[in-house]
């Protein structure tokens, strides 16, 4: 086995499910944490449509209640992320994943555009069939090794599938559809800056986690 | 055209997403396939034993209820209670479990017994962040709905 | 069991591939929804594959995780393709209006008699019904208010066990109660979801 995050400096015990942050996860951790504080303290911006070959621009009102709602779900997206950085289980830490993956949804489909809700549609369907290869590298790392804790499987002794790995990878992947920036471009003409920012750095988080996952055990 | 011009108009179409993910997953579960026969470990937490002669068949893990029980758990020093939940039967489900032969049908929906200790006590916070994920769920729905009527 | 299991592996990865592959070919929104139903389902039987009672447990969250999912992303698409109104304002059929009474009452005791999740899946099924057969004019935020509180009386039984492990029962009960109410409000609110003046 490889130690690349570092020795624990902190667990957190949950009966089965430990919590634990090595130096890697913490800077995870923290920057989710950051990233939540800005998105609470924060107001939307403003998006200007100027209007090509003239003076004329229109500002686009953001209403009160959208504003509340995506905060919301950018919040509990953070939180999520929070979680998942943390998470010493590995079906605990997928059920994390899935949760990153239905409020970066939340936080885009809030937005009254049907462009918008075209790509918010397609990621839920691949948020939603990304659950089969989380859950099924779950459950197939469970099945082999007869364990699902990440220290545990850690310390050696258990042979890991590389197959168990890749479903893993896979499905944090359709979540966070990280490597899609080409295709996630379209969430950003969606208004509200600091709440979409959320959902690319929590798929930039929960795929950094997922790798040092895939090491570790 | 350059192929690579060709992959990253495909990639950059949104439509093409599930696509893209679909033949992915294709591709791993082919390599799924391939690395068959995966050796099942033999030795696993909360492993179920079956005794078809128990009315609480094939939910039986022994005990007495307000007594503990073995439970394999992963950490049993972070549980020190555990089994008492596995153990315990409500008044009804008891008086079921003495009377009848079926009560193993319908445990599962009865507090007490050991789902609701995996799912409850010693894995607590999977049900936490899968109770979340509903509500999520739900506040997304139930927002774009309440838009739509007002 | 080693053979076993490896041939169950077989049959999971196999009906894996026939899903995605149906997927990757249709190209209908609506159609794809539904198909995301049967990636569910072989999902399950990777987790059931371990046959633990760990296994068993597990099921759980995988189902909801799915259900939950379906919720929103159905909304979603209603919400794009601007489908507002309900076509017709429901069956006018004699026995819709005599029998949901009756119905709704013995699956809402039996519910609460079972408690915990299942409890609360029954219990909502007979709510579902009374709403969708009779017209309602019940506060959709009180419900979803009432749901949200026993969230809370849920996430408060989890720290109970573990804070506090000697008081295991209140906290079974707790979380039993709590997630009877939780589920069943939000399986009412489904009911209740057709469009119509007082939502």
């Amino acid at each position: 086995m490889s130690e690349i995050g570092g020795s624990d400096l902190f667990v957190l015990e949950f009966g089965d499910i430990l919590h634990y942050y090595t130096p890697y996860t913490t800077t995870l951790f923290v920057l989710a944490l950051i990233f939540t504080g800005l998105a609470i303290l924060s107001r939307p911006e403003g998006q200007v449509d100027i209007a090509f070959g003239g003076d004329a621009y229109y500002a686009k009102e953001t209403a009160v209640s959208e504003m509340r709602f995506r905060r919301f779900m950018t919040i509990a997206c953070g939180l999520a992320t929070m979680g998942a950085m943390g998470s010493g289980d590995i079906f605990n830490f997928t059920l994390f994943a899935s949760l990153v993956g239905i409020t970066n949804v939340g936080i885009v489909a809030a937005v009254k555009s049907r462009h918008v809700l075209d790509a918010a549609y397609e990621y839920g369907i691949v948020a939603m069939v990304a659950t089969l290869p989380l859950f099924g590298g779950a459950a197939l790392i469970l099945a082999t090794t007869g364990t699902l804790s990440i220290p545990a499987l850690a310390a050696g002794g258990f042979a890991v599938p590389p197959i168990g790995k890749a479903l893993l990878a896979l499905g944090v992947i359709g979540e966070g559809m990280a490597p899609f920036y080409a295709a996630k471009a379209e969430m950003f003409r969606a208004p509200g800056a600091p709440y979409v920012i959320m959902c690319s750095l929590s798929s930039l988080l929960i795929f950094l986690r997922v790798v040092e996952i895939a090491i570790t055990i | 055209m350059l192929i690579i011009t060709r992959i990253s108009r495909f990639v950059s179409n949104f439509q093409n997403l599930v696509a893209l993910f679909a033949g992915a997953c294709i591709i791993i579960s082919l390599a799924g396939i391939l690395s068959l026969p995966l050796g099942f470990e033999e030795q696993q937490l909360y492993p179920k034993t079956l005794d078809p002669a128990s009315s609480l068949y094939p939910y039986d893990r022994g005990g007495v209820p307000f007594g503990t029980t073995e439970v394999v758990v992963q950490y049993p020093e972070n549980s020190p209670y555990a089994g008492y939940v596995t153990a315990y039967l409500t008044p009804l489900s008891q008086y079921l479990a003495d009377h009848t032969h079926y009560l193993g049908t319908t445990i599962v929906a009865h507090p007490g017994g050991i789902i609701d200790e995996i799912l409850y006590n010693t894995r607590g916070l999977d049900t936490v962040v899968e109770t979340s994920i509903l509500f999520a769920a739900f506040a997304i729905a139930s927002y774009l709905f309440r838009r739509e009527v007002k | 069991m080693i053979a076993d299991y490896s041939i169950g592996l077989l049959v999971a990865f196999a009906s894996a591939g026939v899903a995605f592959f149906a997927l990757m070919r249709e190209t209908d929104g609506l159609h794809r929804l539904l198909l995301t139903d049967l990636i569910e389902v072989v999902t399950l039987a990777f987790i059931a594959l371990v046959g633990t009672d760990l296994a068993e447990a597990l099921i759980l969250p995988g189902l909801v995780v799915g259900v939950s999912e379906l919720i929103a992303l159905s909304e979603i698409y209603r919400v794009k393709e601007g489908y507002v109104r309900p076509p017709a304002a429901g069956l006018q059929i004699e026995v819709m209006e005599s029998a949901p009474g009756i119905l709704a009452a013995i699956l809402v005791v039996y519910g609460i008699v079972l408690s915990g999740f299942s409890g609360g899946a029954v219990a909502g099924l007979g709510v579902i019904f009374y709403f969708l057969s009779r017209s309602h004019s019940e506060r959709f935020e009180l419900i979803e208010t009432a749901s949200g509180y026993s969230w809370v009386l849920w996430i408060v039984a989890f720290f109970v066990f573990m804070l506090l492990p000697e008081y295991w029962f209140f906290a079974v009960m707790l979380a039993g109660s709590a997630i009877l109410v939780k589920v069943m409000a939000k399986m009412s609110l489904i009911g209740t979801m057709r469009g119509g003046p007082d939502v």
